[in-house]
């Protein structure tokens, strides 16, 4: 183990700069802050590929570990299962970091008015969660002598990207714990802010909503807690490693409860179906930059833990439950495409899609084949990308019309052409039509489970491969229809003006369009750590379908590959 | 004859053929920068870009002719043990040279039918990413690969059936306020594009499917690997899944080539500018399903070891039934471009048929040649003829028939020349290309001896006489009789006029082709058989079984028949057929002998009329089945299910926790007296509890 510290610092920067971002705000502005923010995730970005360029592909992991307490050590880990989800995060974070300076300005001034300049409406006492009601008449009084929209503001932005840089810090170090209780803490930790940022900055009833997001999750948490604390209790330790090492003390009637604790739980996480009510108000209220790191990043960490926890830490009882696992997958997605296509509201098309989409992820888990899972987790991948591009078109149509009621929408694609283009690499990530990355996810998870039917001669799971690849056209079906609802047709009167939005928007939505479209046509950086480290994850447990399984005739073909590799070496 | 190459890498004769399909997208994703320069040079850069991928298309027929393959491949997905690649041989050659140059001129008339349009880069990108997308798809040496050229056809057509996505309504297709079955029978141009790209990829997912039963035994989605290695059929055959397999990979076919069950969406793709509809009928999208049958139907035969002849009967019926059903739609339907699409979809259905049968008789390149030889030329003379629809629209201004006629006499050249190419769709016998590969159908399906075959000829047949019909039918409404009251009407304001050469040149010289071609179709078409008869004997290992000399020999009918090599029954029938509907449609269209209107005379002739306008209740039955009803269901579920019970967890535990804390309330009364009581009452319990 290298004496480095890339990894300790790109977690922790971002919380302990958090005040800074806030007095800078308020000393200097917007812009600085934003600046400020933005350089931070992105030194965090580059120490997290400086500690990945460590791996040489999945099969060694870039482990920092340090001695916490009576729970076992503190522990950093990147590996070929960690470093997809932990990219993507602190890509999105950084990327959003810059989109969310206009967008929450426009929001931010826009409430300002809302609170202050017709003050009268705004009798609601619980609108002031955030400051108390004197503090609310006083700057009203304020207001009324000239003070000062300006500082309000900036006050407000601090917050913001204090909020935000916090919530970011939550979901890497959820990613890279290496300890139950470090997981918990931090899954937590993630929560906390996030309930702040809806509360504070989202629209319609935010603090309701806010709540039933905080109470959801939380009350999924803490169940997952529950398996947590019995998994450490019985392996007699609470890191990862002791955990596995001494899976198989956990006595088996404890072993169905803590699996079943574990999915719940997480499934609260996942929006899976039927627990997924908090989801469709808590993406769609959130402010859009949020939104955009809620649905695409934070759900699917609810993906992660049950790979990492489940499947990786509980050696041996994965196969039994998977089809569950798959069927609950298959309902979860083809439900969330029919009620994406009952909305009118363009945020609460893209929240039910975030649910059908953790369908997806689901059913790849529960597909009982490395080939399956290493789909999922590319499907997470390519599903924060392309919903992230998503949520920022949906940001950007705020910004320019004010509405995001489709029926209230049409023919904007003439108008507003850049945000149109991007927004149809965003769809296509979604939809899974190469050469997006969703393909390449999408064709190796749907791919998994139709072999692990096959290799197991399991009718259930071939129909559910059948069903499951008839629901992408539905999930074709309600993307394109919001496209042309959007963007097609006649425009209406008051729409026949505005413009693309300013640069902030249309290049963070490009530089995620662009990675997108290379991983979909070569995704051998992201796909070989993942691959790897999933097929060792699973090389002594033959129940479930291995890579090599995939192909009958695997070992004479293992030389022959070798050859042809060597024939063609000099090809690319 | 040269030995088949191993496997190369980015190298050689391979280049050529990389850049064939890699230089429309360059030129795409160069289109817009361009267009900051100026506009014009813009529309000169994307025909540029064609014809230089048609030149390198061009650079590969030597190596077609003589039967050679280049198999190039580069890594691209390792761990999966993947490869990308590029397979040049005989059939993709063949293939690349009528798309390439064929979007060429499609490209030339561009430039003079969308002059004026404001969003042309638009268009150009989709375009050049259109044919780009096409020639991956001919040059893939894999499946996957395939089905990203696949998909971007998909998304190119999407596009740009929706170009006009404003939804003005002149450029809809359909007659507003035509409803069959309560769905109405008109549709916007962006709802043209979403009906197309949802019912293409209902086929994506058949054939991702196959594909992927494919890999799982094979592990390999290569297709030269798949020929080499057959263990994999052996142990599918074992398992009753590689029929299966092979009609799910089809499945992707019947979408993209649209085929029954999956052919409505075509004819609402008639809301794109009129070069995307020649591109898509003639060169592209439509034209990828018949090669991709042409792809694998000769894997699929060359392990017929294992009885495929299922498959086979699939594709052969599926193609049968699309040729009947659209040729009958066509004969009623009074929009030109329509007219056309629904010929292509019968035309394709032919194609299909033949390629099927070809796997049921005993000589495979019979059927193969003639389906490949009628996907030529179907392809020159319907792109001729899209292109000259487009320019009787640019001068009309009316996409009904009805709105046409007496057009004969101004515009001559496009009257010429449609002229030509209609006679090469309907069949005029031996000057037309249409005439020769018509024939190579009929008489490989008379020849095939499989079971039902003269089920499929009488098929074939009538659709052949239901071509010449409606062939005629559109020509004389459009060219013939009087002017009608909508020309007069708008005569004082727009003149019909003639248009200009960079329109008219392109389709002139594919339907001067298409009889020059048909007026040597015999030697022609004595090519193309040797060429894939040798493709298919060293690629598959598929021996003919009887050379052509022998065959004719053989079958000793006439002197001149057999010289040429055809089968008589198949020119009596393909030529009668002709006759008959030529001289029908002829009469009641050209001459106007006879008043279209006695069909509404009688019950039963009115009844057909209705239900072939009515597309068969096809589109209806699509629209209750796959839209209107789920849509139902969904609300259903959301008003009853989310919006209810879902919705209602929260309500109903925040309720249960009012009524919890309502109940302890009460107990909380204030009052020390009752404190007073419960608390004696409590130790009283205690005291009792603990002594008695």
């Amino acid at each position: 183990m290298t004496e480095s510290y890339y990894l300790l610092i790109a977690t922790f920067l971002p919380l302990l700069l958090s005040p800074v971002v806030y007095v800078i705000a308020k000393k200097r502005g917007a812009n600085s802050a934003t600046w400020l923010s933005f350089g931070i995730l992105a030194i965090s970005t580059m120490l997290l590929f400086m500690a990945s360029f460590s791996l040489q592909g999945g099969r060694t992991a870039y482990i920092e570990s340090y001695t916490w307490s009576q729970f076992g050590n503190f522990g950093l880990r990147i590996d070929g299962l960690s470093l997809p989800f932990a990219m993507i995060i602190n890509i999105l974070c950084t990327v959003l970091t810059l989109y969310s300076k206009p967008y929450m300005l426009h929001k931010i001034k826009e409430s300002f008015k809302e609170n202050f300049n017709k003050g009268e409406n705004n009798s609601d006492s619980e609108s002031g969660l955030y400051k108390s009601n004197t503090g609310v008449n006083e700057m009203k009084t304020l207001t009324v002598s000239g003070v000062n929209e300006e500082q309000y503001t900036n006050q407000q932005m601090g917050l913001y990207f204090a909020l935000y840089l916090t919530f970011s810090m939550g979901m890497l170090g959820t990613v890279l714990a290496t300890n139950l209780i470090e997981f918990y803490v931090f899954f937590e930790l993630m929560l906390v802010p996030s309930f702040f940022l809806v509360a504070f900055y989202g629209y319609g009833e935010r603090k309701r909503i806010a709540l039933m997001f905080f109470f959801w999750t939380h009350a999924g948490a803490v169940v997952m807690l529950l398996g947590l604390l019995a998994m450490g209790f019985f392996a007699g330790g609470f890191d990862y490693d002791t955990v596995r090492e001494n899976a198989s003390k956990i006595p088996d009637q404890w072993l169905v409860l803590i699996v079943f604790a574990l999915v719940i739980g997480l499934g609260v996480k996942l929006a899976a179906f039927l627990l997924h009510i908090w989801l469709p108000y808590a993406h769609s209220e959130a402010p859009t930059p949020v939104s955009a790191l809620l649905s695409p990043a934070m759900i699917g960490i609810g993906a992660y833990a049950l790979i990492r926890l489940w499947l990786e830490l509980l050696v041996g009882s994965y196969s039994q439950y998977s089809i569950y696992i798959n069927l609950w997958g298959l309902a979860t997605m083809i439900y969330g495409g029919a009620m994406a296509m009952m909305q009118d509201d363009i945020k609460r098309v893209l929240a039910y899609s975030s649910i059908s989409q953790m369908g997806y992820i689901l059913f790849g888990i529960g597909s009982d084949s490395t080939l399956g899972i290493t789909g999922a987790t590319l499907m997470y991948v390519s599903h924060g990308l392309g919903k992230a591009i998503l949520f920022m078109m949906a940001g950007a149509i705020i910004l320019q019309t004010g509405t995001r009621t489709m029926s209230k929408l049409g023919g904007l694609a003439g108008r507003m052409p850049y945000t149109a283009v991007i927004a149809m690499i965003g769809a296509l990530t979604i939809m899974g039509i190469p050469p997006t990355s969703g393909f390449m996810a999408e064709w190796i998870l749907f791919n998994g489970v139709l072999q692990s039917g096959i290799a197991n001669s399991d009718t259930l799971r071939i129909v559910a491969f059948g069903l499951g690849i008839l629901a992408t056209v539905l999930t074709a079906a309600y993307i394109l229809w919001m496209y042309k609802r959007i963007f097609f047709g006649k425009i209406p009167e008051q729409y026949t003006k505005i413009k693309d939005p300013n640069r902030y928007v249309i290049v963070t939505m490009a530089a995620l369009a662009a990675i997108t479209l290379i991983l979909g046509v070569y995704p051998n950086p992201l796909l070989n750590p993942v691959a790897d480290y999933i097929q060792d994850m699973f090389s002594n447990d033959s129940t479930v379908l291995q890579f090599s399984n995939v192909k009958p005739v695997s070992l004479e073909s293992q030389n022959d590959q070798n050859k042809l590799v060597a024939v063609v070496g000099g090809g690319s | 004859m040269t030995e088949l190459q191993g496997i190369i890498g980015f190298e050689g004769l391979g280049i050529n053929a990389w850049m064939v399909w890699v230089l429309p997208f360059v030129g795409a994703a160069l289109i817009p920068a361009i267009a900051k320069v100026g506009n014009r040079l813009r529309n000169y850069a994307a025909v540029g870009f064609a014809l230089a991928s048609a030149i390198f298309a061009a650079t590969l027929i030597p190596l077609g002719i003589e039967g050679g393959q280049v198999h190039s491949q580069i890594n691209w997905i390792p761990i999966l043990n993947i490869h990308a690649g590029i397979l040049a041989d005989s059939l993709s050659i063949f293939m690349t040279n009528i798309v390439a140059w064929i979007s060429f001129l499609i490209f030339i008339y561009s430039v003079g039918y969308m002059h004026g349009d404001k969003d042309l880069t638009r268009y150009w990108f989709f375009m050049l990413f259109f044919i780009g997308s096409m020639q991956l798809i001919v040059f893939s040496d894999n499946l996957l690969m395939l089905f990203f050229g696949w998909e971007g056809v998909g998304l190119a057509s999407f596009a740009l059936i929706g170009f006009w996505y404003h939804d003005r309504k002149r450029d809809f297709v359909g007659t507003p306020g035509h409803y069959a079955g309560g769905i109405q029978m008109w549709a916007s141009p962006s709802h043209a594009g979403l009906k197309a790209f949802l019912m293409t990829k209902a086929g994506d997912i058949m054939m991702l499917s196959g594909m992927f039963l494919i890999f799982g035994y094979a592990g390999t989605f290569g297709f030269t690997e798949l020929i080499q290695d057959q263990s994999w059929a052996t142990e599918m055959a074992n398992n009753n899944l590689l029929v299966p397999a092979a009609v799910l990979i089809f499945g992707g076919a019947i979408g993209k080539s649209a085929q029954f069950p999956l052919n409505e969406w075509l004819l609402e793709a008639m809301t794109g500018p009129t070069p995307v509809s020649a591109l898509i009928h003639a060169a592209t999208m439509v034209k990828a399903g018949v090669f991709l049958v042409a792809r694998i139907g000769p894997l699929f035969f060359a392990i017929s070891a294992l009885n495929s002849s299922q498959f086979f009967e699939v594709v052969a019926w599926i193609g049968g039934i699309t040729a009947f059903l659209l040729a009958t739609q066509a004969m009623v339907n009074p929009e030109i471009k329509k007219v056309l699409a629904y010929s292509t979809g019968s035309q394709i259905g032919l194609m299909v048929m033949a390629l099927g049968i070809a796997g049921l008789s005993t000589s495979f390149v019979d059927g193969y040649t003639a389906g490949l030889f009628h996907l030529m030329s179907h392809a020159m003379f319907k792109a001729s003829l899209f292109m000259g629809a487009g320019a009787v629209l640019h001068a009309v201004g009316s996409r009904f028939m009805t709105d046409m006629g007496g057009l004969r006499s101004k515009m001559k050249k496009t009257f010429i020349f449609m002229m030509m190419a209609g006679l090469s769709l309907a069949a005029a016998p031996f000057i037309t290309l249409g005439f020769w590969s018509k024939d190579a159908i009929l008489a490989s399906v008379l020849e095939s001896g499989y079971q039902y075959s003269w089920a499929l000829f009488a098929i074939a047949v009538m659709v052949s006489f239901m071509t010449a019909f409606y062939t005629f039918r559109m020509l004389g409404m459009t060219f013939f009789g009087d002017k009608s009251k909508f020309i007069q009407e708008t005569e004082s304001s727009h003149h019909v006029h003639e248009v200009g050469a960079v329109m008219w040149v392109p389709f002139a010289i594919l339907a001067i082709a298409s009889i020059a071609i048909g007026l040597i179709g015999f030697g022609f078409e004595h090519q193309l058989h040797e060429m894939f008869s040798a493709y298919l004997a060293n690629s598959f290992g598929i021996q003919s079984t009887v050379s052509v000399e022998q065959e004719i020999q053989s079958k000793g009918g006439s002197e001149f028949l057999s010289f040429v090599g055809l089968n008589p029954v198949a020119v009596i029938a393909s030529f009668s057929a002709f006759a008959l509907g030529a001289i029908l449609g002829g009469l009641v269209y050209m001459k106007r002998a006879i008043n279209p209107e006695i069909v509404s005379r009688s019950i039963i002739s009115r009844a057909v009329w209705k239900f072939f306008i009515n597309r068969w209740y096809l589109n209806t039955a699509l629209y209750w089945g796959a839209v209107i009803g789920p849509l139902a269901i969904f609300r259903i579920v959301w008003r009853y299910f989310e919006s209810t019970i879902i919705d209602g967890i929260n309500p109903g535990l925040q309720g249960t926790m009012t009524y919890f804390s309502r109940v302890i309330k009460a107990g909380q009364t204030g009052i020390a007296q009752t404190y007073l009581f419960v608390f004696a009452a409590g130790v009283l319990i205690i005291i009792m509890l603990l002594f008695l």
